[in-house]
């Protein structure tokens, strides 16, 4: 190795520094430090303890709330995403055609997706009231029942309502990229198609779906991924309750460090968490790196 | 079958008029290019035919039948794309069987059918591949095997070459020809390339800002052009230009400017009165060495088998082909002389072609 390029080595090494540090600052120290805490039984306000082990993973085994949290995860992640997949295709594709106020639709789509969630859950909460919401209101008004719905408080109802606004607030992201997709398709492959007897439908399911399937696979897994871990928008629509029925995994961590005080349970649930989590992202890695060998082929 | 009929076919986009009422009969089987510059309505022209686009007036009848309301897929017609379309996630013999099967083959015939076209384009040990794992001209021949396989009355292709390097261009330019010989099916082709529309077509469609100039046979378009707008866009290096008065004279009329007089002879008789004429003449009738004119030489280009020569005389400029020996530098002066049988005269004012034609030497002014 010449003296040049010895010093060209120790200038790449020299400007990768910074980020290894910060990476390892931001990510690397709490990983560790939460996979070390949850093997000690610790109380949040000092943050003493002492060591116990796996004690806190064998806890959750047998714990009836984890397995349900658990539970109620999968089941939010793949309602709310599924509603969101499906609207957000169904707007792109609205948003793709010539249509008067395009730009504008185009920008209010965004709406729910750009509002605090705060904000949004607020407004949700007030539609969902029972005495003063607009939803009972007109569905009284319309005859569909004769007494106001406990939109909130009651199964299944807490669940539906969770994943509803779920859908509504996170959709536009799908739009957002989905479209993008729609606009880079060439208008030749559809003309092609139309010239080859294709219909409508069949444009649709043989040129736009394909074509949609690579940026479906990352949005739906980057949105699972997300969708896994939200605590905001389920915390302050319905707080986990009625009791535990829509309590998922980052609820239930929280409720372990800061309500129980179980700062040593409540990471060893969010290293369950993270586990399940590495399995996305396992197939999200596979996907870009065959997506990249297909892009060098 | 398959003649193409375009009659008073008029598209507009808004106020812009792409297209203006055409008049256009192609025989079945024929091998017609539509020339021109961008923007000329050679494309639109072929996007109605297809049926991407509608005719704002006037009608479009393909085998006899007028399609103006009938849905591109129902027109019995394929086309091949400049980017060639390909569908990027079906393999190359599923982007050939595709128009089969929207149309209802059945399995076993479809196969037989893509692998037959496969045969013809050579494209057999590529059927598994995708569009993206083959080369230009590789994707040139599937879009070419997607429309051959529809067995269609009429292909239509919109400058399917303009993507390939100029080697492979030459070659799929004589494949074309073969293909079009050995199908014999109706082949309308959008160029903005002379030379490929003057080597491939039986017939050239002239096109400039959305009307039809001259419909002709390649030879007759480079030897009478209807106007000046012809006889500039076709030849390169482009026809020589200058102005000329055209007096009367005995037993016809002579053409006189600055640099010449030439004799001229109305074949039909009667010349016409004294007026402005545009006199033309291919370079290659520019005959540089000898003769009554002299002009003085601005650029030498020599291109191996030919040289070509800029130089002016009498203010005007000319270009002329010469012998690849050719031995004339720039500043120096030349005597030239033009054949005058092969001189071409259009009207000052409108540019169209006047059936005038050289009768005798041309002379210094």
């Amino acid at each position: 190795m010449s003296r040049l390029d010895r010093r060209y080595a120790w200038l790449g090494v020299l400007l990768i520094a910074p980020t290894v540090l910060i990476f390892c600052m931001v990510i690397v120290y709490p990983l560790v430090s939460a996979i070390y805490l949850s093997l000690f039984s610790i109380f949040t306000p000092t943050l003493t303890g002492h060591w116990v082990g796996f004690a806190n993973y064998a806890d959750l085994v047998g714990s009836h709330e984890f397995w349900r949290s658990l539970f109620n995860t999968a089941l939010w992640t793949v309602l709310t995403l599924v509603l969101q997949i499906a609207l957000g295709i169904a707007m792109a594709l609205m948003l793709h055609q010539n249509m008067v106020f395009r730009s504008l639709a185009r920008s209010l789509i965004l709406f729910p997706y750009f509002v605090s969630t705060v904000v949004a859950v607020l407004v949700w909460r007030w539609l969902f009231n029972d005495l003063y919401g607009i939803l009972n209101h007109l569905m009284l008004w319309a005859g569909m029942f004769s007494a106001p719905i406990d939109w909130l408080g009651t199964m299944p109802n807490a669940l539906a309502s969770i994943v509803l606004v779920g859908a509504w607030k996170y959709f536009p992201f799908v739009v957002i990229a989905v479209l993008a997709r729609l606009q880079s398709i060439p208008e030749q492959l559809y003309e092609a198609a139309t010239i080859d007897g294709a219909g409508a439908w069949s444009r649709f399911t043989d040129v736009t779906l394909p074509q949609l399937r690579e940026v479906l696979l990352v949005v739906v897994l980057l949105r699972a991924i997300w969708d896994f871990k939200e605590f905001d928008l389920i915390y302050l629509l319905t707080g986990g309750g009625p009791v535990i029925a829509t309590q998922t995994l980052p609820r239930m961590v929280y409720k372990a460090a800061f309500g129980l005080n179980q700062m040593g349970r409540a990471a060893a649930v969010a290293v369950s968490m993270m586990l399940v989590m590495l399995a996305f992202m396992v197939v999200y890695l596979r996907i870009a790196s065959r997506r990249e060998r297909e892009g060098r082929a | 079958m398959g003649g193409i009929v375009f009659s008073r076919v008029r598209k507009a986009f808004g106020s812009f008029v792409a297209v203006k009422d055409l008049d256009l009969e192609i025989g079945a089987g024929e091998f017609v290019s539509l020339l021109g510059p961008s923007g000329c309505g050679k494309t639109t022209t072929l996007r109605m035919l297809a049926g991407l686009e509608f005719p704002t007036a006037g009608t479009i009848a393909i085998g006899g039948r007028v399609v103006n309301d009938v849905a591109p897929g129902k027109r019995n017609v394929a086309m091949v794309f400049q980017s060639y379309a390909l569908y990027p996630h079906m393999t190359v013999g599923e982007n050939i069987a595709y128009p089969l099967r929207k149309q209802g083959v059945a399995r076993a015939e479809r196969e037989a059918r893509v692998r037959a076209v496969a045969e013809t384009l050579q494209l057999g040990a590529l059927l598994d591949r995708r569009p993206k794992q083959l080369s230009g001209g590789q994707q040139q021949r599937v879009a070419l095997g997607r429309a051959l396989v529809r067995e269609p009355a009429a292909f239509l292709l919109d400058e399917p070459l303009s993507n390939l390097d100029a080697k492979l261009r030459a070659h799929m330019r004589a494949e074309l020809i073969e293909l079009h010989r050995r199908v014999g099916k109706t082949f309308v082709y959008v160029t903005h390339d002379q030379l490929e529309a003057m080597t491939m077509s039986d017939r050239i469609a002239v096109m400039h800002e959305g009307v039809l100039q001259q419909f002709a046979p390649p030879r007759v378009i480079y030897d009478q052009p209807a106007n000046l707008t012809v006889a500039g866009f076709i030849g390169s290096p482009a026809m020589n230009v200058m102005d000329a008065e055209l007096v009367a004279a005995a037993g016809g009329a002579v053409a006189a400017n600055g640099l010449l007089r030439a004799p001229l002879a109305a074949p039909g008789g009667g010349a016409g009165g004294a007026r402005t004429i545009r006199l033309g003449v291919r370079p290659e009738d520019v005959l540089l060495g000898a003769g009554p004119l002299s002009g003085r030489i601005r650029v030498v280009e020599p291109t191996g088998h030919e040289t070509i020569v800029a130089f002016e005389a009498a203010g005007a400029s000319f270009v002329a082909r010469a012998a690849a020996d050719f031995s004339g530098a720039p500043g120096e002066t030349v005597p030239f002389d033009l054949r005058s049988a092969r001189l071409h005269v259009f009207d000052g004012a409108t540019g169209g072609r006047l059936e005038l034609s050289g009768a005798g030497p041309i002379s210094a002014a």
